[in-house]
């Protein structure tokens, strides 16, 4: 499609509106219409925290519940609550008590994502189940401002005189849910969205690139929890009536159906989503009955044959999925290509990194024993030692994964030692990681774009309305990503899914990746394990062009050629113990070193004897 | 003496919550997964009793019988369905999904093919309450405290003292060296399912007479349970009993002292603030991230 049709095409949601005009049933305008547009808003609420941040809610029937009975309770009206228990009538407009509405709701899920935080998978799901039936008990409980069981009558919407309720309503939620659904797109396609999924596809990576599990789980269970306190608002005029009953355990679970249905993480899929929950018991009359046990064996069928729901499988009919990626590339070239992918550090006379007897217990075990090291700027340090030596915890001690029982653990005169994996990241820290994390699902330029996390600057509000100086922020950060892959050497595979990357090829994105966050100091867990010697002489290259930009290098490896080629000096482990530093030579020279790789020489400690 | 008698019933309430998150104990330990659809097997258990002993009025140990075998088939059924086929996808919520929506069926199913009321099922052991000491105990809550006890110790000795169970506890701590010892480990979680349900079963026969038989009677039990799993842990066999008496009686306080309608909060609260403390439970073993 050319670029100019494109365009013009979002005048094509103009003409939903004159659906009220065409169909003059309010019952299929009002019943069916709206209420598929306000449970797509739900809908997309969910999707956030199902389908991007990968925490199953069965309790956002409570931040709908939330949203409908602010609206309800302020705009409620003493001529139509006559028999009521209702103590206060606020009688607010309704545009002033969406906005409480929607804080409400947010603020409930700023609540939620204390627990979030520590409990996942199935905790996390318990959680969410008993938050919603919490607040539904508190709305049938609390008489004096729900009004218990017996529910809320709302003054039909009106501005002027003129009916915005029944057919007209069209006019208020239609737009509405295309605000959503922009932002929301917005969203998730920013470096925001990016975050969402790195957290989801592997924490500890996320935290090391920079991202800050607690700010953004939280912020995206905020911005889910009021999305879904809005689409509650919205219902609440629906039928200008709410009663307890509809926000029971079924209504999350029939959300998380259509979900799923629908697909995850599609704008169309949940549009679908909330369409099948509201046309299907619609279309059979007695349907409604026996919704819940359709809609169950649907949910298994689309889980194990239709994982990406019916608007993948729509996509994949109309194969709008495999995009020729020719012109994008081109673009990413013309606008890398004066990009200088590494940048040198500013100097400092600290230094890099200094361990000072950091000692690390698991339990009675002793990991690590009285550490001492300092890597001095600009060089590198290879850390070696036999398995079991403590490498690898001592990478953990540094990124912030583990925190020592003793010692100190600093980086250019800062003390490091008590700070998180993403604060380290801030600092100009960065890693590789021994068992791989990349983040497989997404693209190899996104995987880089998430190490990029940093370099974006602009406030949420540019992103969520998409302004020009936040896109220009994206591209550019493209532009240096794809520079980055060009410096490892990956750019012909910058659009291939991260999962179907060789090993090898894998081990270098993890380099570009952690070269993205344009450490100080970079540390290198076993960056040859696996390789063969062609691409561990890539590495070395590699390694060696990272230096020479100046950035300061830990190495931790098995590969002893590779080692004494690229370190300046080498530190050596066994059994948590510093047994030996000093120059490669010295090293390779050192019968304590040599002792450790391959036990003591019998026949010398007979002669001794 | 009402105390007495509302620390028994609260007792006895918090022993099925026991029994239940004992159920989901079993299939956590050998597949690492909780059975979200657990409440409605206990429903099940509760409607079947109603329509086999209240209704039709078959003899008690007959009835018991029929429970059983439907919570054995129904654990199997449930593995086949939604188990086995969400541990083959890379998705690491789709059990989470596939158990809801197993869930889901069997309450609606029920709801069209039986009924959506209330309904109150005799006590096998009448429903007066008799004299022990001065105090009036109603012999079904002395019942659902001796058999929800028996079952639980019984599974956890036959797990620690017989081979089979031995194979069970090879499989909850890895599964893939106790296939290497020669352990199938398709049956053990196989039977640990059959074992879960048909507890679930039997405790929905036994909570019948104390509460209301419905549809929907599985719900809010399911989450009390899940409650007591967390705080027992989900790999602790002993902490449930534990567990199940903490929320039982603060539930029975709640309901005399504060109000029936908020019975079910103490449970829901207590659940979220163990876990924003100890996000594994109180018995549970830290994991220990490696990278």
């Amino acid at each position: 499609m050319t670029l100019r049709l494109k365009r013009w095409l979002p005048l094509l949601l103009l003409l939903p509106l004159f659906i009220p005009l065409l169909v003059k049933s309010p019952y299929y305008v009002n019943g069916i219409l709206n209420r598929v547009l306000i449970y797509a808003m739900l809908v997309a609420s969910l999707d956030l925290m199902v389908g991007y941040v990968g925490d199953v809610s069965i309790g956002h029937a409570g931040f709908f519940a939330i949203g409908a009975y602010t609206v309800a309770v302020l705009t409620a009206s003493p001529a139509l609550n006559t028999d009521s228990t209702l103590a206060h009538f606020f009688q607010l407009p309704f545009y002033v008590a969406i906005v409480p509405a929607v804080l409400l709701a947010a603020f409930a899920g700023f609540l939620l994502g204390f627990p979030a935080l520590r409990s996942s998978g199935p905790y996390l799901a318990v959680i969410t189940i008993a938050y919603g039936l919490i607040i539904y008990t508190m709305i049938n409980e609390q008489e004096a401002l729900t009004n218990g069981t017996k529910g809320i009558t709302l003054t039909p919407l009106a501005v002027h005189g003129i009916s915005l309720s029944g057919r007209n309503y069209f006019y208020v939620v239609y737009p509405t849910l295309v605000a959503v659904m922009f932002l929301m797109r917005n969203l998730v396609r920013s470096f925001w969205g990016r975050a969402f999924e790195a957290l989801k596809y592997s924490a500890v990576a996320a935290e090391c690139c920079g991202i800050s599990r607690a700010y953004y789980k939280i912020w995206a269970f905020v911005l889910s929890a009021g999305l879904g306190g809005l689409a509650g608002g919205f219902f609440a005029q629906l039928d200008s009536y709410v009663a307890p009953n509809t926000f029971a355990y079924n209504f999350s679970v029939e959300f998380l159906i259509a979900l799923i249905f629908g697909g995850v993480r599609s704008v169309l899929g949940n549009i679908l989503g909330a369409a099948v929950v509201v046309v299907l018991p619609d279309l059979f009359s007695r349907f409604a009955d026996y919704r819940l046990m359709v809609f169950g064996t649907l949910l298994l069928f689309v889980l194990f044959f239709l994982p990406q729901g019916l608007a993948g499988a729509l996509r994949k009919l109309l194969s709008l999925g495999t995009k020729d990626r020719g012109g994008d590339r081109a673009a990413l070239e013309a606008a890398s290509a004066g990009i200088e992918p590494v940048v040198a550090p500013g100097k400092s006379s600290q230094p890099a990194l200094e361990l000072r007897k950091v000692k690390m217990m698991f339990g009675g075990l002793t990991a690590v024993n009285e550490l001492s090291v300092a890597l001095q700027p600009g060089r590198v340090l290879g850390l070696i030692g036999p398995n079991g030596s403590g490498k690898s915890t001592t990478v953990n001690l540094l990124t912030g994964i583990y925190f020592p029982s003793s010692g100190q653990v600093l980086s250019f005169g800062e003390d490091l030692t008590r700070m998180k994996a993403h604060e380290r990241a801030e600092r100009g820290i960065s890693r590789t990681f021994q068992n791989l994390q990349l983040f497989a699902p997404l693209t190899t330029l996104e995987n880089v774009l998430v190490g990029l996390h940093l370099s974006f600057k602009s406030p949420l509000w540019k992103v969520l309305l998409g302004l020009p100086s936040s896109r220009r922020e994206e591209s550019s950060a493209r532009a240096q990503a794809y520079a980055l892959l060009r410096f490892v050497g990956l750019e012909s595979v910058a659009f291939d899914t991260a999962a179907n990357l060789s090993y090898g090829q894998a081990r270098h994105l993890e380099i570009a990746r952690a070269l993205a966050l344009r450490p100080r100091l970079l540390l290198l867990d076993e960056p040859a394990a696996g390789l063969t010697t062609a691409e561990i002489e890539g590495i070395n290259g590699l390694v060696g062009r990272i230096k020479q930009a100046g950035i300061s290098v830990l190495l931790i490896e098995h590969h002893m050629d590779m080692v004494m080629a690229i370190s300046d000096e080498v530190t050596v482990l066994d059994f948590g113990r510093k047994i030996a530093e000093g120059t490669p030579q010295e090293i390779q020279a050192n019968p304590l070193v040599v002792e450790a790789y391959l036990g003591k020489h019998v026949t010398s400690q007979v002669v001794q004897a | 003496m009402q105390t007495l008698q509302l620390l028994l019933s609260g007792l006895a309430q918090g022993m099925i919550y026991a029994l239940l998150a004992f159920g989901y104990n079993i299939t956590f330990a050998t597949s690492k997964t909780l059975n979200f659809a657990l409440g409605n097997f206990l429903m099940m258990g509760g409607v079947l009793g109603f329509v086999l002993y209240g209704t039709h009025h078959l003899p008690f140990a007959a009835t018991l019988a029929a429970v059983v075998a439907v919570g054995l088939v129904g654990g199997i059924v449930l593995q086949k369905v939604a188990i086995d086929p969400s541990l083959k996808t890379k998705s690491s919520y789709n059990w989470i999904l596939a158990t809801l929506a197993v869930g889901i069926i069997l309450r609606n199913a029920a709801e069209v093919f039986w009924s959506t009321d209330d309904f109150k099922l005799a006590s096998p052991l009448g429903d007066d309450p008799v004299r022990i000491a001065g105090v009036g105990v109603y012999p079904q809550e002395l019942l659902i405290i001796g058999v929800s006890l028996a079952i639980v110790i019984g599974v956890e000795t036959f797990k620690r003292r017989t081979i089979f169970g031995k194979a069970i506890l090879a499989v909850s701590e890895d599964k893939d060296t106790a296939s290497l010892m020669g352990i199938n480990q398709k049956r053990v979680i196989s039977f640990s399912f059959m074992l879960s349900t048909a507890i679930a079963c039997i405790s929905g026969l036994l909570v019948a007479p104390v509460t209301f038989v419905s549809a929907t009677m599985g719900t809010v039990i399911a989450v009390k349970a899940y409650a007591v799993s967390i705080i027992g842990g989900l790999e602790s066999g002993a902490g449930v009993l534990l567990g199940g008496i903490v929320i039982g009686l603060a539930e029975s306080l709640t309901a005399r002292y504060l109000s029936t309608g908020y019975k079910d909060i103490p449970g829901f609260v207590l659940l979220i603030v163990i876990l924003l403390v100890r996000p594994n439970g109180i018995f549970g073993r830290r994991s220990v991230q490696k990278v």
